[in-house]
């Protein structure tokens, strides 16, 4: 059997195991192991098998993960978040749509201790979405903004997608959190800035005026300070050299526990709720590890990825052109794919071939750079139509908003992502700014 | 399904409050590092070990709540009855997975406890940390039966 039939075998069967509802990590693993057994037999294979568990759940470089994932959730848990939205309320309040923006802000706040875009998206509309209703914003409006803001949570660092994306292709986590950082706050203003232009030019989605309960006073304003002092503990100890990004996510997760306690919200059962979380997610994400994992290393055996990195190569198309139809592609595949198991499947083939292109920056710029492409289609994928991951969770708990007028909803966010990463692709230097200063 | 789902519970939490130390054991050594010079020797070496343990005993607690993502684009239009059978036939094949796993780290464990394998700077044997993965990847196997052969907990939905 020739490479590529292979490889289109090994292609086949994990498709035809996602088509019909096997979990996604499950068909990898299964294509993997078929494509691994027919190309070295059972030695090999079983060889790679006894240490796999180990190699891919006992690193301390992944452990990372489920360290900013307990942070969020503690976050989560520990009842930060209601005081952080009214001081967004305070601030945002003499705006059109202020409840809006100030679910945004909130969001992009939260997003700073928090990694995961459905948590963030989740915590934010427990706190949000009752106050938008009450003050007659329209399902639409309401459920699409929150939506939207949750996928800052990944797009402002900490950000789960980034650090796996770090892992797969062995750059710097602390610089590509740093590189994430402008666009977080462009995809921020990017938000806020659709919410204005829709509610003027869609009538009867907010109200004229939103009659504040709150004005700005030094009291609310503490409601941040709990967030502000974690992300410095953070940042600041890993840009200044302190610590590692895992040990970052140590202290992290600590102090968010800390706040969590002083502000006597975490009882025992809530406590449970952050592990059981926790879990959920981080089992999820090693499990489709260890299936990218097998079908990556069959993959890699067929010579294939290599293959096509030197013929995309040999093609002498425009960097930027290549880079542009793997977005499309992204965007294609993250409608029916979820788009963790799309990096973990993906990232292997397509980051060889996107360093081998000439885009006249340093190696090590054009892997950041390619990091924040990839994170904005990501994001893109969680609020898109069919499936948007975030606009579930959201729509999901407001119960008596129709998906589809979730849907209408997340659209000027979407012209927003659409935009930004335009932006973004064409400008290198916004993503590549911070690293610079970053030794 | 009872006891499975308690069992899970019990890990899911375990490997919470094994997280949660690796955090203060962290902090510990950080503060000692940067104020007092001192340090905890091994301190990721030991954060590297209690996280795999940690997410292995993840793995249970997600397959009771089927977490496990799904891609349900293509079976939207097949009806509740075919799909809830095709997904006891993907918590099958979960099963199977989860009973190679078990099977191979349990002799990935073996072979490391016989060539005494122990971490680089403060000499931990190995295959503790391989033992600790087995019963968790047992569990989630007999979890993924059980949803195979009775059907899943009601209050359940599978995950897109």
């Amino acid at each position: 059997m020739s490479a590529l039939t292979l490889t289109a075998v090994i292609f086949g069967i994990m498709l035809a195991f996602m088509a019909v509802r096997v979990p996604i990590a499950v068909a990898m693993f299964v294509a993997g192991s078929v494509g691994y057994l027919m190309q070295t037999g059972w030695g090999p294979f079983s060889n790679f098998l006894n240490t796999q568990a180990f190699a891919r759940f006992a690193s301390y470089d992944l452990s990372v993960i489920p360290l900013f994932i307990l942070m969020g959730h503690f976050a989560t848990q520990g009842g930060i978040s209601k005081a952080l939205f009214r001081f967004a309320a305070a601030v945002m309040g003499r705006f059109k749509g202020g409840l809006a923006m100030a679910s945004v802000l909130a969001c992009a706040a939260f997003g700073a201790i928090c990694g995961s875009s459905v948590a963030t998206a989740a915590t934010i509309t427990s706190v949000a979405l009752p106050e938008m209703k009450r003050h007659g914003y329209s399902g639409r409006l309401s459920t699409g903004t929150l939506a939207a803001g949750g996928t800052l949570g990944i797009l402002i660092p900490p950000s789960v997608p980034l650090v796996i994306y770090a892992i797969l292709t062995e750059q710097n986590i602390a610089k590509l959190f740093a590189a994430a950082m402008l666009p977080g706050l462009i995809a921020m203003l990017g938000y806020i800035v659709a919410i204005a232009i829709y509610v003027r030019l869609v009538p009867g989605q907010a109200p004229e005026v939103d009659d504040a309960d709150e004005k700005l006073s030094p009291a609310l304003a503490m409601g941040v300070v709990p967030i502000a002092v974690i992300f410095t503990l953070v940042f600041g100890g890993i840009y200044g050299g302190f610590f590692t990004p895992t040990e970052g996510a140590a202290v992290g997760a600590a102090a968010t526990l800390m706040a969590a306690l002083l502000k006597r919200e975490l009882t025992w059962a809530k406590f449970k709720q952050c592990f059981y979380a926790t879990a959920e997610s981080s089992a999820m994400i090693f499990l489709i590890f260890i299936g990218a994992d097998l079908m990556n290393s069959a993959l890699a055996l067929t010579q294939v990825p290599n293959q096509l990195a030197a013929l995309v190569g040999s093609w002498g198309l425009s960097p930027l052109m290549v880079v542009t139809a793997i977005l499309l592609f992204y965007v294609v595949l993250g409608a029916v794919m979820d788009e963790l198991s799309m990096l973990l499947l993906t990232i292997p083939i397509f980051f060889p071939m996107v360093m081998g292109l000439d885009f006249g920056m340093p190696k090590e710029s054009v892997a950041l750079w390619f990091g924040i492409m990839v994170l904005m289609t990501v994001g893109f994928g969680l609020l898109a139509p069919p499936v948007g991951l975030n606009v579930y969770v959201v729509n999901a708990m407001a119960k008596d908003v129709p998906i589809s007028e979730s849907y209408k909803g997340v659209m000027p966010f979407l012209i927003s992502d659409t935009l930004r990463t335009i932006l973004l692709l064409f400008f290198p230097a916004i993503s590549l700014w911070l690293v610079k200063y970053i030794t | 399904m009872k006891t499975l789902e308690s069992l899970a519970k019990f890990c899911a939490i375990l490997a919470g409050l094994l997280l949660t130390l690796i955090t203060l054991m962290t902090c510990a050594s950080l503060i000692g590092r940067n104020t007092l010079g001192i340090t905890i020797t091994g301190d990721f070496e030991l954060t590297g070990v209690a996280a795999g343990a940690a997410i292995a005993l993840f793995m249970p607690f997600c397959q009771v709540r089927r977490g496990n993502i799904i891609v349900d684009f293509f079976s939207a239009k097949f009806g509740d009855k075919t799909n809830l059978a095709l997904d006891r036939f993907g918590a099958l094949l979960l099963a199977l997975v989860f009973a190679l796993l078990a099977w191979r780290t349990s002799l990935g464990g073996l072979n490391s406890w016989r060539t005494n394998s122990e971490t680089q700077i403060i000499g931990f044997p190995e295959w503790v940390a391989y033992a600790s993965m087995v019963p968790p990847f047992v569990l989630a196997m007999v979890i993924g039966l059980y949803q195979a052969l009775f059907g899943f907990a009601v209050s359940t939905v599978a995950k897109p």
